[in-house]
């Protein structure tokens, strides 16, 4: 996990070197700014229950994962800006609850969550602190789904090794942040989405489960203006 | 615009590292086993008796026997023990001793035999401590299982495993249903002679009266009728229609009482008797499981508290480290159970909570034992069986009423091809004890669960 965090941040860093020696001004229309920082995804689980054969109130839950981030965005007006969320994959510890409560890790899923947001900016181009507001789509794309030992166990003991699949899924998302300008180039950025994520697991041995993440982001980073 | 070609490299990079799709991933389990030890009764029984014509009938173990998969993917005839020793990484467990001692004609008279490097000690029959289980020679059966209790099944492991356990074998422990069964059989026995005697008695005792109350005498007439019913009841291969016979053909003899002779007269009698007979041998059967039932009780919980010794002292003391116990199933839930009035299915959850509770109070908290609640979730499914899956709770789904398809009425000779019609696939119970393939892959899942959540698998 660290040497990925490195790489991306070399990556991001890069990008950032490569584009200094662009001209300065303020944060207005025509502005591309990029930023990298950190997002931690935490879920927050409304479990349905395992259809049968299973037992009642059979539950999952996901765990939270932080990851680098890279975040696009482009003004659109001097108040208006449109962003993409970009990054690598975050990887989820799918756990027992409910009736199946205790038993712990049983899977993980890894999601990539690009997300499109329009924003409103409030104030001056040039103010130094901006709070904003934003409101678009992210898609949920689930991959690398992985079961364990202990999913075989609940599942299919001593069958072939249970796995299971996650729905990928276009979900709305709402977002609230604020920028703090340093100077003309650099500013700190700190933001939290909200996204409305339903998706259904399918398990190898025929179950499926509705789950509800809503997961919420919250990012903090560093971002540079381009001209 | 490089950077935005950097960054678009960036996110292709990320969605092509995704393209990985699901997989069971690293099935490494907490804790390896080296061993799967098994003692206990039919529920964990892996062909104690699948010898002679119990094998010829392609039975041996007590569940629908056979890979059935062909007619249905949960006809596995596997039982949980053979689940779990899988999910374990095990060899398929094999009995630890077979044979049977019953009638030889039949084809039940196999010779004992001892099988080295098996750990399937469990048994069909198998009582805690008492050698006399259900089907066992002494109770006249044909069969002749041989019912060895789980006090003598622990002996012989330890017998051949220099006296003590590894510890790093896992043992499963699930034994009391036939100390509930066999019990249940004798009250139930005792109860019915009870009830007979005590309606004979009243039958004679109505009948008579009634009979002599035409005669010119009528006590006269009525110790004439009593002794020629004494005298009936005696007789070999006396019936109700015998004693009837004699006590009409008496009355009508009596002085002033011909007209009791016609069937108008006696018919009427007769029945109001038997209505008497019927009520008062139900009442005497009744009082008499309600007077004995107290008893049963406290010989389960007795049976519960030797499990408890047996665990604590005979395989904890002796070194075993993981120790699975599971507790009674709902009993009174069974098919056997459902057949039976309410005050006999109270009776039993009362022999089996007070085993249960045996069990709860002498080994919960053990850091070597695990206990399962068998009786929570068999008690669930009885009454919610949708979640689980099961289709069928409360019927067996082997044919167990026609004797040339299953000579012993037992899922101990059950097989696909004396299955009752329809899809059985998801029916709880195989016979009227004991569960389906899908119910022990149920069972199985169900161990395997509360395992995991203790860091044992």
């Amino acid at each position: 996990m660290n040497k990925r965090f490195n790489s991306a941040a070399q990556v991001l860093a890069a990008i950032a070197a490569m584009t200094l020696a662009s001209a300065a001004s303020a944060q207005s229309a025509g502005t591309f700014t990029a930023k990298v920082g950190v997002n931690k995804i935490t879920p927050h689980v409304t479990s349905g229950d395992m259809t049968a054969p299973a037992l009642p109130n059979t539950k999952a839950d996901v765990e939270s994962d932080t990851k680098p981030i890279l975040t696009l965005a482009y003004m659109v007006t001097d108040n208006i800006s449109a962003e993409l969320h970009l990054g690598v994959p975050y990887k989820h510890d799918l756990v027992g609850d409910g009736a199946i409560k205790g038993t712990g890790k049983l899977g993980t899923s890894e999601v990539l969550p690009p997300t499109f947001l329009m924003q409103y900016r409030f104030f001056e181009a040039n103010t130094m602190i901006r709070p904003y507001v934003g409101a678009g789509l992210t898609y949920a794309y689930f991959q690398k789904e992985r079961g364990s030992g202990a999913m075989t166990a609940l599942l299919d003991p001593g069958g072939e090794p249970s796995s299971y699949r996650l729905k990928n899924k276009l979900a709305g998302s709402i977002q609230l942040g604020a920028t703090l300008a340093f100077n003309e180039r650099w500013f700190a950025d700190v933001g939290v989405i909200k996204t409305y994520l339903k998706t259904t697991a399918k398990f190898s041995t025929g179950q499926t489960q509705n789950i509800k993440l809503d997961p919420t982001a919250v990012s903090v980073g560093i971002g540079y203006k381009f001209y | 615009m490089h950077y935005t070609k950097f960054a678009l490299a960036a996110l292709t990079a990320a969605v092509l590292a995704g393209c990985g799709g699901s997989s069971g991933g690293d099935q490494t389990l907490k804790v390896k086993y080296t061993a799967q030890v098994s003692f206990g009764d039919s529920l964990s029984d892996v062909g104690s008796y699948a010898v002679g014509t119990v094998a010829a009938l392609k039975g041996g173990k007590f569940t629908i026997n056979g890979d059935n998969t062909a007619i249905n993917p949960e006809l596995t005839g596997k039982n949980w023990t053979e689940h779990l020793a899988a999910q374990f990484g095990l060899p398929a467990p094999c009995a630890a001793e077979t044979g049977l001692e019953g009638n030889a004609a039949q084809g039940f008279s196999v010779a004992r035999v001892k099988h080295t490097g098996c750990y399937g000690y469990a048994m069909g029959g198998s009582r805690v401590t008492n050698p006399v289980g259900p089907n066992n020679r002494l109770t006249g059966s044909a069969l002749g299982a041989l019912t060895v209790p789980v006090a003598t099944q622990i002996a012989n492991h330890l017998a051949v495993s220099g006296g003590k356990f590894s510890g790093t074998e896992v043992v499963f422990v699930m034994a009391g249903g036939n100390d509930a069964l066999f019990q249940l059989g004798s009250l139930q026995a005792a109860a019915t002679a009870a009830g007979t005697a005590a309606g004979s008695a009243t039958f004679a005792s109505t009948l008579v009266p009634l009979l002599a109350a035409g005669a010119t005498n009528p006590s006269t007439a009525a110790a004439a009728i009593g002794a020629a019913v004494r005298t009936a009841s005696a007789a070999p291969g006396a019936t109700s229609t015998t004693i009837v016979q004699a006590a009409v053909g008496t009355a009508a003899v009596q002085p002033g009482n011909s007209a009791v002779a016609s069937a108008a007269v006696y018919g009427p009698m007769v029945v109001t008797a038997q209505t008497a007979a019927t009520a008062a041998g139900a009442k005497a059967g009744a009082d008499y499981a309600t007077a004995n039932g107290p008893a049963l009780v406290t010989a389960m919980g007795a049976a519960g508290s030797e499990l408890v010794a047996l665990v604590k002292d005979q395989i904890i003391a002796k070194g075993a480290t993981h120790v699975v116990v599971n507790n009674l199933p709902d009993v009174a839930n069974t098919p056997s159970g459902l057949s039976k009035d309410a005050s006999t299915r109270a009776l039993i959850n009362a022999m089996v909570s007070a085993f249960n509770n045996q069990i709860k109070t002498g080994l919960s908290g053990n850091d070597k034992v695990l206990i399962v609640d068998v009786f929570a979730v068999s008690n669930d499914q009885s009454t919610n069986p949708g979640p689980y899956g099961l289709t069928n709770v409360k019927e067996p789904a082997c044919n167990l009423t026609d004797a040339a398809k299953n000579p012993l009425g037992s899922s101990l000779v059950c097989n696909g091809s004396n299955l009752i019609a329809g899809d059985v696939s998801h029916y709880s119970y195989a016979d009227d004890v004991h569960p389906s393939p899908f119910n022990n892959l149920l069972l199985a899942r169900y161990v395997a669960k509360d395992m995991v959540t203790r860091g044992w698998l």
